[in-house]
């Protein structure tokens, strides 16, 4: 990047099915004052806000990020990559900030899903209207279409899925954000309802409200506050159609193929050779247990035929990256801010001010975004030194 | 205390969806022949199923017309078992499946499957059996004229 890019301000809504003690607006506003006074300045400062809202029927509102024009006379963007919306949406502010036009920005996602009463018919909306709208394929049926391969070609199990659900329930009971905070078993969970097998609820993610802001500064305005350094960033789209990547010989529907290059790409510009040993936190996109295990390859973990082994690595062996302390979004899932909270997340490790869910010695986070049918990808490392 | 005030809210809106030259004339191959069609890309040479106007990978049109199936292998699945507002009355499968001679999957609904027992009807689908696209009594011209049935 030609200008160093840091994240000085944060601020975060606590997550939930709904805040109906709150406007849209008033919901922006709480996590925009907040990411403000964190970074100790004040609106006049901005030099660009971008927004980020996933599809405008989960809240039953159009344009409800016209509330988030904060301040007159700045640049304003609103950015749409289904659950990459948060992740793409700073990206955007970073690219600002780095290109130079601006010197600091501010991005806020916000979700107000908690007034649609039939979230999954709207997420079938987000489908093709011409080959695949007529069928019952929702956020939920396309993970477990995923998940059911992922089964048959690496060897996962449904006892796998449960185990890494459980360590996120458990990360969330730390975080006094999370919606879900579920003390459940491995048991409890495959006891869970089933929703599309092989999901069952406790592996899928909530539906959540809540809003996420935060405040990108230039290397050179930084000065003496608290920040974490974009060390590396970079997205990637793929084929739309999943049926297109079934068979594909370079990586499959469920291996992630443009994860891993952005990962890759990422990882290239912060230095990171060695991402099992040299990366603290892993903050992940992933609304469901099953899709966290096909981001272990993709992030340079593991090979992708050792994934079933490595879900019980991650869970013994300390040295390795810690995943989603934050519970993830199996713990929260506010659909255009997520992508967004895994970045805040990381952020707020390597700052070493994550509270109860603080990892020790957060040197280096990493955060991942994938939206639609994973026809987006990013991958964002964040550190507490500046980039070279 | 301030009482809460909230309003109730519905989004009605009908539309038009336009299927394009490409789906169009997959569309009229269902109703008209029962046949499946696939477009080949003249560069990557994969037969894209459904029939599209452009490979996305290459970059290239696709002019190049050719039947796939009517048999083939069940890719992934999944079976829903919960019932949501605005989907179908559980238990329902849908599954990739790629034709004989295609190298790309579509999805469809399989039915004819017994799921009276749910992880039983998983065990069978996770050995990718073969199915056939079973044609409806009178096609209307849209995806939903066939299913798949195992074989």
């Amino acid at each position: 990047m030609s200008t160093r890019v840091g994240v000085i301000g944060i601020g975060q809504t606590p997550y939930k099915r709904a805040h109906p003690e709150l406007s849209s607006a008033e919901l922006i506003w709480a996590a925009v004052d907040e990411a403000l006074r964190d970074a100790n300045v004040d609106i006049d400062a901005i030099d660009v806000i971008i927004a980020g809202v996933a599809p405008d029927a989960l809240s039953g509102e159009n344009g409800v990020e016209k509330t988030a024009v904060l301040g007159s006379g700045k640049p304003f963007l609103r950015v749409n990559t289904g659950g990459a919306t948060g992740s793409s949406a700073t990206f955007a502010a970073a690219d600002y900030v780095a290109s130079g036009r601006a010197k600091m920005a501010l991005v806020v996602g916000v979700e107000r899903m908690g007034q649609a009463t039939s979230s999954q018919n709207v997420f079938n909306t987000v489908f093709d209207p011409i080959y695949e709208k007529d069928f019952p394929l929702t956020t939920i049926t396309m993970a477990a279409l995923r998940a059911s391969m992922s089964m048959r070609v690496y060897g996962y199990t449904s006892r796998d899925w449960a185990e890494i659900a459980a360590r996120n329930h458990r990360n969330a009971l730390r975080n006094p954000l999370a919606h879900l905070k579920l003390d459940v078993t491995v048991e409890d969970i495959m006891n869970s309802p089933l929703l599309a097998w092989p999901i069952h609820r406790y592996e899928a993610c909530p539906m959540s409200e809540g809003a996420c802001a935060m405040v990108l500064a230039a290397g050179d305005v930084v000065g003496s506050r608290s920040v974490a350094w974009i060390q590396g960033l970079s997205s990637m789209t793929d084929s739309y159609a999943m049926g297109d990547r079934i068979n594909r010989a370079e990586g499959s529907l469920v291996d992630l193929l443009t994860l891993e290059l952005s990962a890759r790409r990422a990882y290239a510009d912060a230095g990171i050779t060695d991402p099992r040993r040299q990366v603290d936190v892993i903050e992940l996109y992933s609304p469901f247990s099953s899709a966290e295990a096909m981001t272990y390859p993709a992030l340079g973990m593991c090979a992708p035929e050792d994934g079933p082994r490595f879900v019980q690595e991650q869970l013994a062996d300390v040295s390795l990256p810690v995943f989603n302390p934050s519970g993830g979004p199996q713990a929260a899932n506010p659909v255009s801010a997520t992508g967004m909270v895994r970045i805040a997340e990381c952020a707020l490790q390597v700052r070493g001010l994550a509270g109860e869910r603080q990892v020790p010695d957060v040197v280096r986070a990493v955060a991942t975004g994938q939206g639609g049918a994973t026809q987006f990808s990013t991958v964002c490392v964040l550190g507490a030194e500046p980039p070279e | 205390m301030t009482e809460l005030i909230t309003i109730p809210g519905r989004w009605e809106f009908d539309y038009t969806y336009f299927a394009g030259e490409a789906a169009s004339r997959f569309f009229g191959e269902l109703k008209d022949s029962r046949r499946i069609m696939g477009v080949r890309c003249p560069s990557c040479k994969r037969v894209l199923v459904p029939a599209r106007s452009f490979c996305d990978v290459c970059f290239q049109r696709t002019e190049e017309w050719v039947e796939v199936g009517p048999e083939g292998v069940v890719e992934t699945f999944t079976i829903l078992t919960a019932a949501f507002a605005g989907m179908p009355k559980p238990p329902v499968v849908i599954a990739y499946v790629t034709f004989d001679g295609a190298d790309t999957a579509l999805l469809n609904v399989l039915t004819g499957l017994d799921l009276s027992n749910i992880s039983d009807a998983a065990h069978r689908l996770q050995a990718r059996p073969r199915v056939r696209a079973s044609f409806v009594d009178e096609p209307q011209g849209r995806i939903t004229d066939f299913t798949f049935t195992l074989l």
